[in-house]
Parts: C-alpha cells; sequence; structure tokens
C-alpha cells in the first residue's frame, strides 16, 4: 500500500495533488469524484464582486496560455452564500484563495471566511499578474508581504498558504520572508508575464495588453523557482506551472514540492489530476521509494 | 456532461475548407441539444494545447456529427485524422436554443455558423414550426444545403450579395415570430438591427476563444445586459444561445 498522506501546516492531504486556483471548480464535480483530490483550491474571492477585465481574456500561444482573467469572481458574501455550501461537503480539504487591495481588506475577507465552517486553509493570493495594486502587485513588496502574512496567522488558526510570483529577481527572498512571517505553506509559481500580438491588426491578443502566461511552456521556470525556494525555507511548497501529467508531476516533488497542483491542463483533459494521482502510485510503487524521500531529491 | 475519448467513425471532407466527422457515443448523443457544443482534441495531437469548440452539427440516434472549418492549426489538425483515430470530446457543454412550439420561424446563417443552426432545424421541425432556412457565404464552398435560401457574395450558387439583404424584404413581407442566428460578427449586429424593427424574438449563438469550456475559468465572457446593465457572462456555461437584444 502506497502511503501518500502529507501534511500541509494542519491539513492532512491523502494524496499530493490538488488544483491550481482559477482553473478549476464545483463545474468538475460534474466529472469525476472531486474529493479524490488532495485539496481543492478555489478560484480567488475577494471582498467585492469584481467584474473582470476586458475581453479578449485569453489567447494561445505557442506553448501555453495567455490570460488576464482579472480575478472575476462575486465576492466574499454571495461566495459564502452559493459555492461554499457545496464545496464545504466535499469530503477533502478546501483551500478558499482570496485576494484584496489592501492589508486591512485582506482582514476583512479573512474575518468573514473565519465565520465559516468546512474551510481548512486559505492561499494568500498576492501574486496575481492582472490586478494591480497601487501600481505594483503586492507579493513582490517583503515589507507588504510581512505585515500581510503576520497579520492573518493572527487571525486565523487554519492553514496560510502564500502564493508567490515568479515575477521577481529574487523569489528566495520573498519566500523566507513568508515564512518568517509564519506562513504554513508556500504555493508556486503564479503566471509569468506574457504578451502576444497579432501581426494583420497590430494589436494585443489580450485586450489586458500584459497577461499571465501558463502552461508547458513555464514548467521550466516554475521549476528552478521551487529548486531554489526549496533550498531556503523548511515549510511545505506546492509546486505548480507546466504540470501536465506524472512525469511532470515527478519534476517538482524532486526539485522539492511536497505538493502539485495542475492548472491549464485542467482545460485540455479535466480528469488529468486523476491521472497523476494514479502515475504518482505507480511510478513509487515500480521505484520501491517512500513518497517522503522522493521530496526534495535531486541528484547532482 | 462527459468527457469521453471515441474514435472517429464517419468522415466526410465537403471541399478543402470544410469537413465533418461523426462519433458514436449514446449518453453524449442522448444529452445533447441543438445549439450545444462540445470541446474536441486529437488525443495524440500535443499543440495547440487547448480543445477547441465546436457547435453539435447533427445528432442521429447515438451519432453526433460535427462540422468543421479550417482555420489553424488545430482545426487543419483535426481534419488530418482519418477513421478509427481517437479524438477527445468534453460535452455536451453550454445551453442550446430554446424552441418554441409552433411559430413561424427564420433561420440566419453566415459560413460555419450553419452547424448549430443545421442541428436546431431538426429540433424546430420536430416542434411544429414552419422555418424558412437563409444562409449565406462568401462563395458556393460555404454552401453546406441547397435546399435553402442561399446568398453568396461572388454570386457562385444562390443570389448574389449578403444574406442579411434578403432578411429586411423577407421580414417585411412574412409575420415571423422567432429568429435563430449564428454566424459572423458583422452578420450578428446587421440581423439584430433588422430583427429591431419587427419586433421578433431573437437568439443569437456566440463565438469566442475558450479555455475550460464549462464555466470554471471566466476566460470566455462578453458583455450582455443584464438588468439594465452591462455585465460580463460566460459564452461557454451562460450561452452560447442568448437573447440577440442582450448582446452589447
Amino acid at each position: 500500500m502506497i502511503d501518500f498522506k502529507i501534511k500541509i501546516g494542519k491539513m492532512l492531504w491523502k494524496n499530493p495533488v490538488t488544483v491550481a486556483s482559477g482553473t478549476f471548480g464545483l463545474e468538475f464535480g460534474e466529472l469525476f469524484d472531486i474529493s479524490q483530490l488532495g485539496a481543492i483550491v478555489t478560484k480567488t474571492v475577494t471582498l467585492h464582486p469584481k467584474q473582470g477585465n476586458a475581453p479578449p481574456r485569453i489567447a494561445e500561444t505557442e506553448a501555453g496560455l495567455l490570460n488576464s482573467i482579472g480575478l472575476q469572481n462575486p465576492g466574499i458574501e454571495n461566495f459564502i452564500k452559493t459555492d461554499l455550501h457545496e464545496y464545504r461537503i466535499i469530503d477533502t480539504n478546501l483551500i478558499v484563495s482570496i485576494s484584496a487591495d489592501s492589508i486591512s481588506q485582506f482582514g476583512e475577507v479573512i474575518q468573514e471566511l473565519e465565520r465559516q465552517s468546512g474551510i481548512d486553509g486559505y492561499e494568500i493570493n498576492v501574486s496575481c499578474p492582472n490586478v494591480e495594486s497601487e501600481g505594483i502587485i503586492f507579493g513582490t513588496d517583503n515589507k507588504t508581504v510581512f505585515k500581510l502574512v503576520s497579520m492573518i496567522k493572527k487571525t486565523t488558526e487554519r492553514t496560510v498558504i502564500v502564493k508567490l510570483t515568479p515575477n521577481l529577481t529574487s523569489i528566495e527572498n520573498i519566500a523566507r520572508v513568508a515564512e518568517n512571517a509564519g506562513a504554513d505553506a508556500i504555493s508556486l509559481i503564479n503566471t509569468v508575464y506574457g504578451m502576444a500580438i497579432d501581426i494583420e491588426t497590430r494589436k494585443p491578443k489580450i485586450k489586458n495588453v500584459i497577461a499571465g502566461y501558463s502552461g508547458i511552456g513555464i514548467k521550466p521556470i516554475a521549476l528552478q523557482n521551487v529548486f531554489r525556494v526549496a533550498k531556503v525555507v523548511k515549510i511545505p511548497i506546492i509546486g505548480m506551472g507546466g504540470i501536465r501529467n506524472t512525469n511532470d508531476a515527478l519534476e517538482f516533488i524532486i526539485a522539492g514540492a511536497t505538493a502539485v497542483a495542475v492548472g491549464t491542463q485542467n482545460f485540455v483533459n479535466p480528469l488529468s489530476t486523476l491521472d497523476i494521482i494514479q502515475g504518482l502510485k505507480k511510478y513509487l510503487d515500480e521505484k520501491k521509494v517512500q513518497y517522503k524521500d522522493l521530496i526534495n531529491s535531486v541528484n547532482f | 456532461m462527459f468527457y469521453k475519448v471515441l474514435p472517429i467513425v464517419e468522415k466526410e471532407v465537403i471541399n478543402n475548407k470544410y469537413f465533418i466527422i461523426t462519433f458514436t457515443n449514446f449518453e453524449m448523443a442522448e444529452q445533447s441539444c441543438p445549439g450545444q457544443f462540445f470541446k474536441l482534441k486529437g488525443l495524440e495531437q500535443e499543440f495547440p494545447i487547448l480543445p477547441r469548440p465546436f457547435s453539435v452539427f447533427k445528432k442521429e440516434d447515438s451519432k453526433l456529427s460535427f462540422l468543421i472549418k479550417v482555420v489553424g492549426t488545430a482545426t487543419k489538425n483535426l481534419s488530418q485524422l482519418k477513421i478509427e483515430e481517437r479524438v477527445a470530446l468534453l460535452g455536451p457543454l453550454g445551453n442550446g436554443f430554446q424552441i418554441h412550439n409552433g411559430k413561424k420561424v427564420l433561420i440566419v446563417s453566415g459560413g460555419i455558423g450553419y452547424a448549430p443552426l443545421n442541428f436546431l432545424r431538426d429540433g424546430l421541425n420536430k416542434a411544429d414550426n414552419e422555418i424558412t432556412f437563409f444562409h449565406g457565404g462568401k462563395n458556393a464552398n460555404d454552401v453546406f444545403s441547397k435546399n435553402i435560401r442561399i446568398y453568396t457574395e461572388d454570386g457562385s450558387i444562390g443570389e448574389k450579395g449578403l444574406v442579411t439583404d434578403g432578411v429586411e424584404e423577407f421580414l417585411s413581407q412574412n409575420q415571423i415570430d422567432v429568429v435563430y442566428t449564428c454566424g459572423p460578427e458583422n452578420m450578428l449586429r446587421k440581423v439584430k438591427e433588422i430583427c429591431e424593427g419587427f419586433k421578433t424574438k431573437l437568439y443569437m449563438s456566440m463565438e469566442t476563444v475558450m479555455a475550460c469550456g464549462i464555466g470554471s475559468c471566466c476566460g470566455c465572457a462578453i458583455k450582455v445586459e443584464e438588468n439594465g446593465k452591462p455585465v460580463y457572462k460566460k459564452v461557454c456555461k451562460d450561452g452560447p444561445v442568448f437573447d440577440g437584444y442582450k448582446i452589447v
């Protein structure tokens, strides 16, 4: 029997596979039993409803996908009234992804969610490339991240995961800051800045011009970020960025990720998370290796 | 909604721009209604990454057919698949056309917009509607049926001109209750303009770039009027069929 259980903060996961925020929803429950996932990460919710960015919001490029959704969501109040009821009865860990324009607004969102049962953790999205707060992405500033994570840790007993952007000169610094502020885990990477142009019209293919790039094209970028961060923090890493199959997932685990998340691939094959869970089991069985010994096991 | 890998059971090449592929699956066919769509991608085809959305063109018992126009790499890849080669299908997706009973109906299609309307015609027939079908294309290659009123821009078949040229005249001479349309953006805009004058019901099937196809990612948003205000709706889940007068 393969032992797959992992601990992320206070959460016990039955397997190390989850989904990247924004690429998954309750709709997938019509296609498979989503309680089979180690955890479910919701689409990011914000204090007030967000209409999202003007379309076109997505464009496929040579080796990946550009998106600029702009965190379209119904706001925390509607989320609690609708989706949360369905999510909380699913028999796996529920991680609510949250974003806000300011530290105090993050606090308000958390306070609302603290009154609700059935939530196991929060993913603090300080890294969306498509919404900006006062001109900068939250997650690129060490002091802001420290203040924010410290505040959230004081407000909740639940597991706090900080999602980092790769659009930085040193991801190690910000990861260490998040750990020092008390983060229970780190998830990385959010999308990479990207752009595409239609040469006939000379218009950007995404209305918002600069977008977030995801999919197989960013896998090497994501992998080296996981590898670097794993060297400098002790808290677990949820690795993501271009994972399509078991082999991709294994690379992230070997590079230092305790868990992996599937994003863009959910749009290609909505059952790919299940394939990866099975594939990892098979790999561990065939290689006669313990899962915990596989994490952060790069041979030089 | 199902996700299944199925072999192509029939393939018909119409000309160098269009082809039809057919699959057999009882559950998928049973659930499919006119206006709904599937996401399709050849199993062995890695790039482009995203499966592309295609409306159901025809349903016969357990058989589902898709009329596909070759426009880019994804559709070219699909066009090169042979019978028995496998395709991943996700669907049926979205909301189909609302079908009323015993109405006088006009269908207006442009180019590949013919696909969902062909399936719709079968549904409308079953509900005792009196149907008139107008179809337009650039030339004879864009025409898929001869038993309807045809317009081509070069006049190579049917009447020379735009399909919308005939719509206004037809609506002024006939009492029509419902108009169904699908096609290029300019055509849709013109159809809406014309129909407004005649106060018909108007159902429009919309096309956008799409990622998840099931309502999770919000990538396929378009602006639609709701309670007097413009809001973003998902083409994949709230559509692809919308009240044509509400499209902003």
